[in-house]
């Protein structure tokens, strides 16, 4: 039993807590070593990840794991305090947005140097590899490809008498099921919640049209580009196909507020690997789908992204243990069977083929999704420039001054615009 | 050459000896009460002093929490003023939120007091009642409950749809959202509240029975006798809030998720401060923005004092 402690436990009581920290800090002290493991997920990620973290242990006698995991917004400040204060976890958890950040600024270690020794990578899939690779070395371990992927709800479709081609589908389709949909339910639930601010549905977007978000730090696209992303979720908000602005406002980013699993959309645009996660939060029946295609047989819009990556921190006092315990977690068949594909399809061939008959129904489709993307997947962009991270909180915003009618599209195009390019220049 | 350092050894000495005089008359006379606030004074230099010191420098770096800070004068500054679109709508966001919570809890707590003040039976137990929001309200808790109520399907649409409104998600509509905060922060009117009714004991009733039997109507009482004996209660109940209301944080941080949405309707400047800081990592901005609160709430409170003597009676 390792220490670890959640933000949702220490708000459930402080006599949960107690227990919690008693169990944990006594078994902690009985160790002679610890490796601190931090992340961002659900209970879902938490459950799996702290049952290898149990299994490392039992195997290896005299490690004890302290993990701890809050919800995305509330990750990046404690890791940024953690660092800044020199008291960063060994293992911490990356994402593309932000490594790059993390890396250049000399807090995490390269891994090159354990690669053959204590990582071995030969059956790691050679983009998976070079998503963790920032200016030549190696910095983060891809925990799981993933793609994006609309998680739609499949039963409400069915009641509704809609049918949608799951690798297919187009924004057309989005229009014009969505007028469909909504007069089957009365407006009760909208076909799909609001994406004008999704920044991954956007990107995908913009991919399809032969752009990009980011070209060497500078953005890739046009504000004319923005602009038509805008009249388009105008469009489809005015045909009544997708969730009102205050119904997606309510959405912060955890999975439980999203329209999809709060009943107000019969779909949510996320990634592959979080079709497991909403599953186990929603009753009706899941199904998995491209995003929207620009036209019929457009392609080039998704890639194999790298779900997130365990990184060492450059402080870390335990730096080859930690190598070690990355190894088995991507490495051992045991550990890919306690995490499935929740954090995404195994990066390495061999526990692919390891865990992929063990899944249940819905990671299966996960798996297999990943594999008929095929030719739809484009390349894997580079990584993106500092203040990625601050780029996608302004298109949330922008898009719902757009949404709430404070202004048009025509107005919110060049002014997001000159937001990334003044926000690139400042992060530089 | 013997002689001359034995006299700088006996002066030397001679010196040592007069200082642990000095030091132990100071000793003995003080020194068991700097003893005693030992903690405080480490509390004070260390957590206080020290840190106020490292972020006015820090206001002058361009710091990241990450790497050394770098010397960039007073660029921090410059920005604000002139290259922050999100500063504005924070300082609006703020400006509002002090504006109409602060005078709308004031005049709440001064009604329920004089309400209080009536000589009611069982009126401890009302106070405790009413008091109670002021200590529960800047909490975590009451502001996920908060949350809930004013949600699209919360407690207060439910209400509002027995007379056939239907209302809008009150918290994520950008036309209301900070009013939501307002009300939680008028909720919370139970400390100032008692301040006014140790104040409106004060008041001589006799006073009060001289206007009736000049016939003042209870209107004109309150104008007369009550709100100007009140004015120094106002007066302090209202800098305290004030300052209270520009360093708000908590409940538009729960409430909005940590994101000042939407549309930066609910960016409370101190969630502001918090994003640039841990969010985006410009720890340097952040201290900057931080001090020109500690300037704007200081410049409140100085222009409170020095208009003070134009409205508030201290005639006793």
């Amino acid at each position: 039993m390792s220490l670890r402690i959640s933000r949702r436990q220490l708000m459930q009581g402080a006599a949960a807590l107690a227990a919690f920290g008693a169990t944990g800090l006594h078994s902690a002290f009985a160790q002679d070593a610890r490796l601190r493991l931090i992340f961002w997920g659900g209970q879902a990620r938490a459950d799996r990840t702290f049952a290898v973290a149990d299994l490392y242990s039992e195997t290896h006698a005299g490690t004890a794991i302290e993990g701890e995991f809050l919800s995305w917004a509330d990750y990046w400040p404690k890791l940024a305090t953690q660092t800044a204060g020199g008291n960063a976890p060994d293992i911490v958890q990356m994402d593309y947005r932000y490594i790059g950040e993390y890396a250049r600024r000399g807090t995490l270690a390269p891994l090159d140097g354990y690669v053959g020794e204590r990582l071995n990578l030969d059956a790691f899939d050679a983009d998976q590899l070079s998503n963790g690779t920032i200016d030549g070395q190696l910095y983060g371990i891809s925990l799981g490809v993933a793609a994006g992927a609309t998680v739609y709800n499949a039963t409400a479709l069915a009641e509704a008498g809609i049918e949608i081609a799951p690798m297919a589908w187009t924004y057309d389709d989005l229009l014009a099921k969505g007028r469909e949909f909504a007069a089957a339910t009365g407006g009760a639930m909208a076909l799909s919640p609001d994406g004008s601010g999704i920044e991954l549905l956007f990107e995908n977007w913009l991919r399809q049209r032969g752009k990009a978000l980011y070209a060497d730090g500078e953005p890739a696209f046009e504000a004319a580009d923005i602009t038509q992303w805008f009249e388009l979720w105008a469009e489809l908000r005015a045909a009544g196909a997708i969730v009102s602005p205050d119904e997606q406002a309510v959405d912060t980013g955890a999975l439980e507020t999203s329209p999809l699993v709060r009943g107000k959309a019969a779909m949510n645009f996320t990634t592959s690997n979080q079709l497991v996660a909403y599953q186990t939060l929603v009753q009706d029946a899941l199904g998995i789908a491209i995003y929207p295609a620009i036209a019929p047989g457009s392609t080039g819009g998704h890639y194999r992204n790298s779900s997130q990556y365990f990184s060492i921190s450059a402080r870390s006092a335990a730096a080859d243990t930690a190598a070690e315990f990355i190894d088995f977690f991507v490495n051992t068949p045991e550990a890919a069977a306690l995490l499935g594909v929740e954090r995404g399809v195994p990066a390495s061939s061999t526990m692919r083929e390891a865990v992929t008959a063990e899944l249940d129904e819905r990671s299966q489709m996960a798996v297999k999704y990943i594999s008929d993307l095929g030719a739809i997947a484009g390349p894997v962009p580079p990584t993106p420039p500092p203040a990625a991270g601050e780029i996608e909180v302004a298109l949330k915003t922008k898009s719902q001054e757009v949404a709430f009618g404070a202004q048009s599209p025509a107005d919110a195009g060049p002014q997001f615009f000159q937001q990334v390019v003044d926000t690139l220049g400042r992060a530089r | 050459m013997t002689a001359r350092s034995m006299e700088t050894g006996v002066s030397a000495t001679g010196r040592a000896v007069a200082k642990t005089g000095v030091w132990a008359r100071i000793w003995q006379q003080d020194g068991p009460g700097y003893l005693f606030l030992l903690p405080w004074l480490i509390g004070f230099f260390g957590l206080t002093v020290g840190p106020m010191i490292t972020s006015l420098y820090l206001s002058f770096t361009n710091f990241d929490l990450l790497t050394t800070p770098d010397w960039v004068g007073a660029a921090n500054y410059t920005r604000m003023f002139t290259n922050d679109p999100k500063f504005a709508a924070a300082m609006r966001v703020t400006f509002f939120f002090v504006i109409f919570s602060v005078p709308l809890k004031l005049a709440f707590a001064l009604a329920v007091a004089m309400l209080l003040n009536r000589g009611l039976k069982g009126l401890p137990l009302y106070r405790a009642v009413f008091y109670l929001p002021s200590l529960l309200g800047g909490s975590v808790a009451i502001a996920i409950l908060w949350r809930q109520l004013f949600a699209g399907d919360g407690l207060v649409n439910q209400f509002l749809a027995n007379f056939g409104i239907i209302g809008p998600s009150w918290i994520s509509n950008p036309n209301y959202s900070l009013w939501t905060l307002i009300i939680l922060s008028v909720w919370q009117f139970g400390s100032p509240m008692i301040i006014f009714l140790a104040g409106l004991r004060q008041i001589p009733q006799d006073m009060y029975e001289a206007a009736s039997l000049d016939g003042a109507s209870k209107w004109r009482q309150f104008w007369k006798i009550t709100l100007p004996l009140l004015t120094p209660v106002v007066f302090f109940n209202a800098i305290v809030q004030t300052i209270d209301a520009f360093k708000s944080f908590t409940p538009a941080f729960v409430i909005s998720g940590g994101t000042g949405q939407p549309i930066n309707s609910t960016l409370f400047y101190t969630l502001y401060l918090y994003q640039e800081a841990f969010g985006f990592f410009r720890m340097g901005y952040a201290s900057a923005l931080a001090w020109f609160l500690l300037l704007m709430i200081a410049a409140f409170t100085a222009f409170s004092f020095l208009t003070s003597k134009y409205w508030v009676h201290y005639d006793d």
